[in-house]
Order: C-alpha cells, then structure tokens, then sequence
C-alpha cells in the first residue's frame, strides 16, 4: 500500500547511544525531607525536542535542572542516580560542573538580559571561557543571532542596550548567548511563558530549527505548546514519570488513563 | 469570501503538513479517477481481468481513507487547528469519506463486469458508459474545483448533478423496459440496476465534496444550495 505520510518516530524505550543524547538512570531528587523525583529511568533522544508536560509542582523543572546540576545551588538538595551524558555520568565527582553547564545550556523563563548592550549579552559566555579575539567573538555573535533568527533585527544595533529589545526579542537574544558557546543539549524551562502568542510562535519555530543542531528539553506547563514543538513528551507526576513516549501517540491515543485525564483536563 | 492560505504559517511544519494533507487527498482522488476510468474501459472492452484489478486496487483506496484520517486527527491534536485551517481539515476528513465510498459504488460496477454479468445489449452498454462518462467528467471537475479551491468551479459541478439524475431516471426506464424482455436474466439485470445507481450515488458523492469546498471557501454552511 502506498504510504501517504512520513513520521520518523523513535521508540524512547529502545535508543541506541548514537541516537542518546541523555540517560538517566534511577535518578531520585530530594530537597531536605521532601522526595521531589523518584526512580527516574528515562532515554532522551538526540537532535530532537523533548517536552516535560505536568501540573505544578510535579517535578518537572526539578528534572530538567538535573541536567546541567542546576540543583546543586540550592541548599538541602541531595541527588542519587545518573545522568549520562556523552558517555559519563555528569553527577561522578570529578565532573567539572561549569564546563557541563557550557555543554548543556539553559534558558529560563523570563528573558533576563545582562544590563549590558545586546553584542556583550551574547559574547559574555565566551568571555568568561577566556576568549577576548575580537575576531572570534564576532563571528560567534554573529553565528548565534542568525541561529536564532534575530541577526537581521539587531545587526545595526548590537552595541545599544538588550533591554531595548522586546520581549520575544530578548528571549531569543538569550537563547543566542546559550548557543554562543555550542551547547549539546539546550534546556528551556517554560521559556514563552513571558511571551505574547506571536513571540512563541516564533520562539516554537525557532526551537524547530535548533534541534538539527542540539537536542531541545522544553519544560512547559502549555499542553498545546507541548503538542505543537516537540517530537517527544513526558508526563511527570508527582515526581514520577507517568508516560513518555513520541509526541504524536501520547496526545493523540495516550496508554495510561491518568496521561489521558490530564491531556483532556480532566485532572485533579 | 474567507481568507485561505495554506503557507503562511509561522510553523513551517505546520505549512508542510496542511500542504502534504492536502496533496494526499489528491493523490486518492487521482487514483478514483483511474478506478473509474479502468472500470470504462473494461466495459468498453469486456475486459474482466482489468474490472478484477479495479476491485483489488479499492483496497489501496481504503488504506489511503485511513491514513489521511489518522493523519486529521494528528494535526488536530498536535497543532489545534483554527478557523479555514480547521474548516480544512474538517473538509478533507469528510472528502475522504465521501471519496472512499465512491471507490466502493466503482467496486460494485467493477464487480458485475469482472464477473462478466453484464446482459448481451448493446443499448444497455453505451447508456452504461453514457452515464459512466459524464459521472468521469463531474469527478474531475470536482477534484479541479477541491485542488484550487474555486468555488465558482464547485457551484457549476454542483448543479451539474440534476443532469446525472435525470439520466439515471431515463436508463431506470430503459432498464426496467429491457427487463421484461429478458426476464430470464433476471439476476443479471438487478446487478445492472445496482451499477447504474452506483453511477448515480458517486454524482450525489461528488456533489458533497464540492459542498464541502464551498464551505471551506465562504466559511459558511450553506447547506441549501
């Protein structure tokens, strides 16, 4: 029979390491007395967008700022398991957290611009890693705006303040300094969340684009927003993942009823 | 008028989708077209080996049914359609049913020709492909009047269906004339009947699609035209 349409699904179960970008292994989260993950074993494919979707307070954020050990700043949090990344597991001890967090960048939800002009916001990464070649640092600069679509609305002004910027715009100026120092894996905890309807699109689309390069985490607590950008969604509740699976079956024929309840809104 | 324009989404995905959708339906309708040619043909030519391939190939038709709903009900879920991109989708799932069941009336035809049941008369024969070949050319029309959405297109294949119907109601009587005269044949001549309503229902069929991509195009159900 001919085949109309073409969807390249990847069982999240069974990933090979080429087709890995994380690992994670029996990965519980505590804060003090609080267990805030539980037994997390998850395979988060390469190259592709991966949403964490669940209520508030799920657990969700937690997992992603296991990632790039974002967690460890804050006090009482104590973290067992794994996390594989590249082959290694980025909580062994002689892990160099900053050079981890160079590989795996992170994007919050509101835009938070340095109050420095846009070109300094975007080379201020590379800077701290030592480079100071004017050269490189414009061709870096350069490189991340175009990725994130923004080169041509702020190439006549890269050395006025990012805080002219609109919102959207400074959204994608701060994923453009995420992108300046080449990450592997770039995680965006709700980061539309502060945006008008047109600015996420255009932040969704662009999210689309990134992923021939880096593999996308999205936390979102925006089902839609889950549905429409990401190849791959997991539902996490109450510090466990309930279901993860390819995007296309989980919103559209979910195995378990508590994903069925909470994609219909029927939860709680 | 509404405004329609598949490609110009900030989601290019989303414009490839809607774009590859709407090809899909298309490519189905392409393939009735063929059905329903082949099916002339083999009449025309007593031909029961191509009237055999006609009934096999309706099971490509019927996947592709599936697939285009299945695929419906992805975009829904993933990119929540709205306004002319909902009216779409809603289009294009209900084409499709329409499309699927106008492959089963062809089947039917196709059916009483492999099985060579066709009665011995000549008249019976060209009224067939008379009838068959104007109910061709509304096809087209209607897959023309769908790929471009033209709703002129559309409102002109609409009407044209009073046209079939008053044929259908003449080779009825033509039928049921050549009936009495071979009354030995009996069975054969209400598989006969049976074809020519096929004939019939794919114009009705027709007429629905081009409804649809009326109401696709004005945005409204203006079901009484």
């Amino acid at each position: 029979m001919l085949k109309l349409f073409e969807h390249d699904k990847l069982d999240v179960n069974n990933l090979s390491p080429e087709q890995t970008a994380i690992e994670v292994k029996q990965l519980n989260l505590r804060f003090g007395e609080k267990r805030v993950l539980e037994d997390i074993n998850m395979l988060i494919p390469k190259n592709q967008v991966t949403a964490l979707i669940g209520q508030s307070g799920c657990g969700k954020s937690s997992l992603i700022s296991c990632f790039n050990r974002m967690n460890d700043l804050l006090h009482g949090c104590e973290v067992s398991g794994q996390v594989i990344i590249s082959g290694s597991d980025i909580y062994h001890r002689k892990q160099n957290v900053a050079t981890l967090r160079t590989r795996v960048g992170m994007v919050f939800q509101k835009p938070n611009p340095f109050p420095m002009s846009i070109f300094e916001n975007v080379s201020y990464g590379l800077k701290l890693q030592g480079v100071h070649e004017r050269r490189k640092l414009d061709d870096a600069v350069e490189q991340a705006l175009r990725e994130t679509g923004l080169w041509k609305e702020v190439r006549d002004r890269l050395f006025e303040s990012a805080l002219t910027l609109s919102g959207g715009q400074q959204q994608r100026m701060v994923i453009a300094r995420a992108l300046a120092l080449k990450p592997e894996i770039l995680l965006l905890d709700e980061p539309t969340s502060a945006l008008d309807p047109l600015a996420t699109l255009h932040i969704e689309e662009l999210l689309n684009q990134l992923k021939k390069q880096h593999t996308v985490i999205i936390v979102t607590h925006n089902m839609q927003q889950a549905a429409r950008v990401s190849d791959y969604t997991a539902f996490i509740h109450e510090g466990k993942v309930i279901e993860y699976s390819d995007s296309d079956s989980l919103f559209t024929m979910p195995k378990r009823k508590q994903t069925e309840s909470y994609i219909t809104g029927r939860y709680g | 008028m509404a405004y329609i324009e598949i490609n110009t989404h900030i989601s290019v995905g989303f414009n490839k989708e809607l774009e590859d959708l709407k090809n899909s339906v298309l490519t189905m309708g392409g393939l009735l077209e063929q059905q329903l040619n082949d099916t002339l043909h083999a009449l025309k030519t007593n031909n029961a080996g191509l009237a055999e391939k006609v009934v096999i190939n309706d099971k490509e038709i019927n996947s592709m049914e599936i697939q285009i709903d299945e695929e419906c009900m992805r975009i829904i879920a993933r990119r929540h359609p709205t306004a002319s991109d909902l009216r779409l989708i809603m289009t294009i799932a209900k084409a499709t049913a329409d499309i699927e069941r106008m492959g089963d009336e062809i089947e039917r035809v196709a059916k009483l020709i492999s099985h060579s049941n066709v009665p011995d008369s000549e008249t019976l024969k060209s009224s067939m492909l008379n009838i068959g070949e104007h109910v061709l050319e509304m096809l087209k029309d209607t897959l023309d009047a769908f790929a471009r959405l033209d709703i002129m297109a559309a409102q002109k294949t609409y009407e044209n269906d009073e046209s079939i119907d008053a044929q259908y109601k003449d080779l009825l009587s033509i039928t049921i004339l050549e009936m009495q005269q071979h009354s030995d044949e009996l069975e054969n001549w209400l598989e006969v009947l049976w074809a020519l309503r096929s004939f019939e229902r794919i114009g009705d069929r027709c007429k629905n699609v081009c409804e649809y991509v009326i109401f696709l195009v004005e945005g409204s159900a203006n079901r009484d035209i």
